[in-house]
């Protein structure tokens, strides 16, 4: 997962092909965060106030989001670091890649970050001679297993104990036993030898505090704290989108976050960096970097409806209530962001070319828009994208292939057409009795037999209009 | 700004309408925030959900430091320690108490890989949030990060003093520093099938003292 | 006066389900209220709304204005995914500015699902049925959280004779149906249908009750392909029933 993006995200293939292993390990977590979610749900009065409140802000910061990174930039430059901008992944990449350079990197340890792996970091470090390594452990996990996250927040979630010892053996040889603890603690000496040894930790940043420069990360193993404060050299790569105005915005956001994600209250460490170390004597990296991604986040902010995908603050909560991902997992949608978030991000950062299939990757049921701390109006976002795809917009042409096209305009002449759609009313029951047995047809032709194909269809029925017009009660409209 | 910077500010203007030298209107309001219990409640409340996130905390009396120490010392079996140079720590005599008992003492701004070698951290907790269990630590030559970091087991002095009703407090007090770290519990993982574990890469063990009245 | 009203039966209700639109007809008279059925509809626009194509789902929504726009008389239908539709889509296919605007407004604002109707505009929860089965119920994703309704149904159904209503586990989970998403992924959808079968199976209910004909094909067709006898019911069969032998 740390190539270039998709060409292409076959939602269609990687959901027919879904591990049998996945959605009984996905659904694991996902029940295990909703219900520790629902106990500090439920000890919150404000739950559905805040809820409001941060979506406001998040929906003020981007619309005023020229002012907040002007600020951004002049505070933590103030504060003695330097801020690079990235037009898109390809200057990220340099700008790391150069800073990389400079400090003489030959390792660079890595807190958890959408954003690299949005950018492709890794693969271009290693391309370069300089060792990244994973340090969260999950994203350590698959890093060695050469896969991508199944959940954002538990991203190796869909291994079992005895593959992670397995792979521990083959890739690290090393021995523990296929137990958590111990494999834990494997990782934490491993890990800790390349802490004490890197010349450079990157970062992401759960958000950026205009009022003063100061990077936020929100983590739980003391990763993320280890990457920004042992190498002295910190460089962040962070999405524009991640700017809040001042601190206080913070308090909102962070009683939000870490309870709508696993259900902890805070969690384990919350970092506020502001600048590179003072001193020598306090600690923490001499040089602090902050890599601006823009990569496709100015475009979405031009799209009044679907801007709202930027107020989006990586809890994983709208994977957690959502049917169509516990039953898929991560894979299946193709690229480092899923669920139905990944369903509206993807499309907007890869196009509607590539992403054409995830909007549709939901039955629009709605839980996500009940449960997101931020108040994604996901469904709504949806729907959008659909239209995009189906007959395009003022972003893209249509993506949709000519035959759905040609289908839905087929349907349209049938539903619109009262005297054709009566007509088929009649005529439907008689075409299909020779496949209806006992009321249920079983077997259709295909394309049809998608449907067919899982369970059978209730036969055509249809005799209202007839039943009606004998039942004579009230007059009828013409 | 560089060009790219510019390029990108003014593609963000482009796609919000908006003119350099625009007025941002004000930023929305943000809900109250919490109001402290009374003192003792407090520290009941910051035990509690300490001890809930599996740290130790407990409320140590000035006579009882030295008897805490030796405990201390024996379940984590620390043979090598660092600390925060800070006044309560130094009326405490910690580190006095320390060498006594036979622990090594490293000075906090060693480099790193003698700090990765101690057992013990010690540090004195700038802010207590009872709400969550969350310890806030700023930085400083004196207060190295590191400390909390590096060693195997945290103990964090908390006077009462340091206890603030909600994060809006801390804020307002920590954003004139250039390092805040809020602490709730320790290291933790669930990504090996969801079993929680500890001591992944910071510590393994929090230990928390609040300091009792008069301290 | 009789209270007029207007029937909307929806493309999947007139296809599948015209028994449950006939005891819709008779329970609504039985109650007193005078029922019109305009023969020009056909179709709300949503399967073609949902599947991005609002182009075509404007031509086939402007139909749907044709048919109910010309007489002032609540609109109501068996069926909360097309109420969403024309309540809260309508004005998105006709804004202010278009032709068809005030027709739709007038429309969006009429228009209810029938339990609704039943529960907010007549306050009527009894409506003197009998269902003596043990009943568990399925809150469709549309019915619940685009139009709201979070108890309307369970009202009416705690009102039936002798009924035992039992908890379904997910109850307001998306039983897979989802519209052209069933054809789209149907992989997806069965594992979906699945669960929801699994779940009702397990409460050991009769039946199962639902207000939209799409999660009644899909649960009613998960059922049969698991060799259940439990039975998927619309609601209005239930508050149709006086007893009789299932």
């Amino acid at each position: 997962m740390s190539d270039a993006p998709p060409e292409y995200i076959d939602f269609a293939a990687y959901s027919r092909h879904v591990p049998t292993t996945i959605p009984a390990a996905v659904q694991q977590a996902t029940g295990r965060f909703l219900d520790t979610r629902a106990a500090r749900v439920a000890e919150m009065e404000n739950w559905e106030a805040l809820r409001q409140a941060a979506s406001d802000l998040r929906l003020h910061t981007l619309t005023h989001l020229d002012v907040y990174l002007e600020r951004l930039e002049q505070q933590v430059t103030a504060a003695g670091g330097r801020v690079y901008w990235a037009r898109d992944a390809v200057e990220a990449r340099a700008h790391v890649l150069g800073i990389a350079r400079s400090s003489h990197a030959r390792t660079v340890v890595k807190a958890k970050s959408m954003a690299t792996e949005e950018i492709g970091l890794n693969h271009a470090l290693e391309e370069a001679g300089i060792q990244p390594f994973e340090t969260d452990l999950g994203e350590y996990i698959i890093q060695l297993a050469g896969t991508g996250p199944s959940h954002i927040i538990v991203p190796a979630v869909h291994l079992k104990k005895e593959e992670i010892a397995q792979l521990f053996r083959e890739k690290l040889g090393l021995d523990a036993p296929a137990d958590p603890v111990a494999l834990t603690a494997v990782a934490r000496t491993a890990l800790r030898e390349r802490f004490l040894a890197a010349e450079m930790g990157v970062s992401g940043a759960n958000f950026l505090v205009a009022e003063t420069g100061t990077l936020v990360l929100v983590t739980n193993e003391g990763n993320g704290r280890m990457c920004t404060t042992v190498p002295d050299v910190h460089v962040a790569v962070v999405g524009i989108d991640k700017v809040v105005p001042d601190w206080e915005s913070l308090t909102v956001l962070l009683k939000l976050l870490a309870r709508s994600a696993t259900g902890q209250k805070l969690s384990t460490y919350t970092s506020f960096i502001t600048g590179p170390r003072r001193s020598h004597g306090e600690g923490g990296p001499k040089e602090l970097h902050l890599v601006l991604l823009d990569n496709g986040r100015s475009r979405i902010l031009a799209d009044e409806v679907a801007r709202e995908t930027l107020k989006c603050i990586r809890c994983g909560c709208c994977l957690n209530v959502c049917p169509v991902y516990k039953n898929v997992g991560g894979f299946a949608y193709g690229w480092f962001i899923s669920g139905p978030i990944g369903a509206i991000f993807a499309p907007q950062m890869l196009g509607t070319r590539a992403g054409r299939e995830l909007p549709y990757a939901s039955t629009l049921c709605g839980a996500c828009v009940d449960v997101c701390p931020v108040k994604i109006p996901i469904t709504k976002i949806l729907l959008h994208l659909r239209r995009r795809v189906a007959q395009g917009d003022r972003v893209a042409p249509p993506s949709a292939p000519w035959t759905t096209r040609v289908a839905a305009r087929l349907a349209r002449w049938s539903l619109a057409t009262a005297w054709l759609y009566r007509l088929g009313a009649r005529v439907m029951p008689v075409l299909e009795a020779p496949l209806a047995r006992n009321g249920w047809i079983r077997w259709l032709p295909a394309p049809l037999n998608r449907w067919t194909r899982v369970r059978p269809m209730p036969a055509f029925k249809a005799g209202f209009r007839s039943w009606w017009a004998s039942h004579t009660k009230g007059p009828t409209t013409p | 700004m560089s060009t790219a910077g510019r390029a990108v500010i003014d593609s963000v203007r482009a796609a919000l309408g908006r003119q350099a030298g625009t007025p941002v209107d004000p930023r929305p309001e943000i809900l109250p925030p919490r109001q402290a219990a009374d003192p003792e409640a407090e520290v009941d409340q910051l035990l509690s959900e300490v001890n809930a996130l599996a740290g130790v905390a407990k409320r140590v009396g000035p006579d009882e430091i030295e008897a805490s120490l030796r405990n201390l010392i024996e379940q984590e079996t620390v043979r090598r320690a660092t600390l925060w140079s800070s006044p309560t720590l130094r009326r405490l005599d910690v580190e006095g108490r320390l060498r006594a008992c036979g622990v090594e003492i490293v000075a906090p701004d060693a480099d790193k890989h003698a700090l990765a070698q101690c057992d013990l951290g010690v540090t004195e907790a700038d802010f207590a949030l009872p709400e969550t269990g969350t310890l806030g630590l700023l930085s400083s030559p004196e207060r190295p990060r590191a400390v909390s970091l590096l060693p195997r087991v945290h103990l964090a002095i908390v006077s009462r003093s340091a206890f603030r009703a909600d994060l809006h407090q801390v804020f307002s007090e920590a954003k004139a520093h250039p390092y805040l770290i809020l602490i709730s519990g320790p290291s933790r993982t669930a990504d090996i099938e969801l079993t929680v574990t500890l001591g992944v890469h910071g510590p393994r063990a929090l230990h928390l003292w609040v300091l009792s009245d008069g301290d | 006066m009789q209270r007029r009203l207007q029937l909307f039966v929806t493309c999947l209700g007139e296809q599948f389900y015209p028994d449950v639109l006939q005891k819709m007809v008779a329970i609504l008279e039985r109650l007193g209220l005078s029922v019109e059925f305009p023969r020009g509809q056909t179709c709300c626009g949503q399967p073609l709304h949902n599947s991005g194509f609002q182009d075509q789902a404007r031509a086939v929504a402007r139909g749907f204005l044709r048919a109910f726009g010309s007489s002032d008389a609540a609109i109501v239908s068996p069926s909360g995914s097309c109420v969403d539709m024309v309540r809260h889509h309508f004005l998105e296919l006709f804004p202010p500015g278009t032709p068809e605007h005030e027709q739709a407004r007038g429309v969006a604002a009429r228009t209810f699902e029938l339990s609704e109707y039943l529960v907010r505009q007549l306050g009527i929860t009894d409506v003197g049925a009998r269902f003596p089965h043990k009943v568990a119920y399925h809150a469709s994703c549309h019915y619940l959280r685009g139009l709201g309704l979070v108890t309307e149904a369970k009202q009416l159904l705690a009102d039936v004779k002798d009924i035992e209503l039992v908890p379904l586990p997910e109850e307001d989970t998306c039983c897979g149906f989802g519209g052209v998403f069933s054809v789209v992924y149907p992989e997806v959808s069965r594992a979906m249908m699945q669960a929801k079968v699994r779940n009702v199976i397990g409460t050991g209910a009769a039946a199962v009750v639902a207000c939209d004909s799409g999660c009644l094909m899909n649960i009613a067709g998960g059922l049969r392909q698991a060799g259940s006898d439990v039975r998927a019911m619309h609601l209005i069969e239930v508050l149709a029933s006086q007893g009789d032998a299932r």
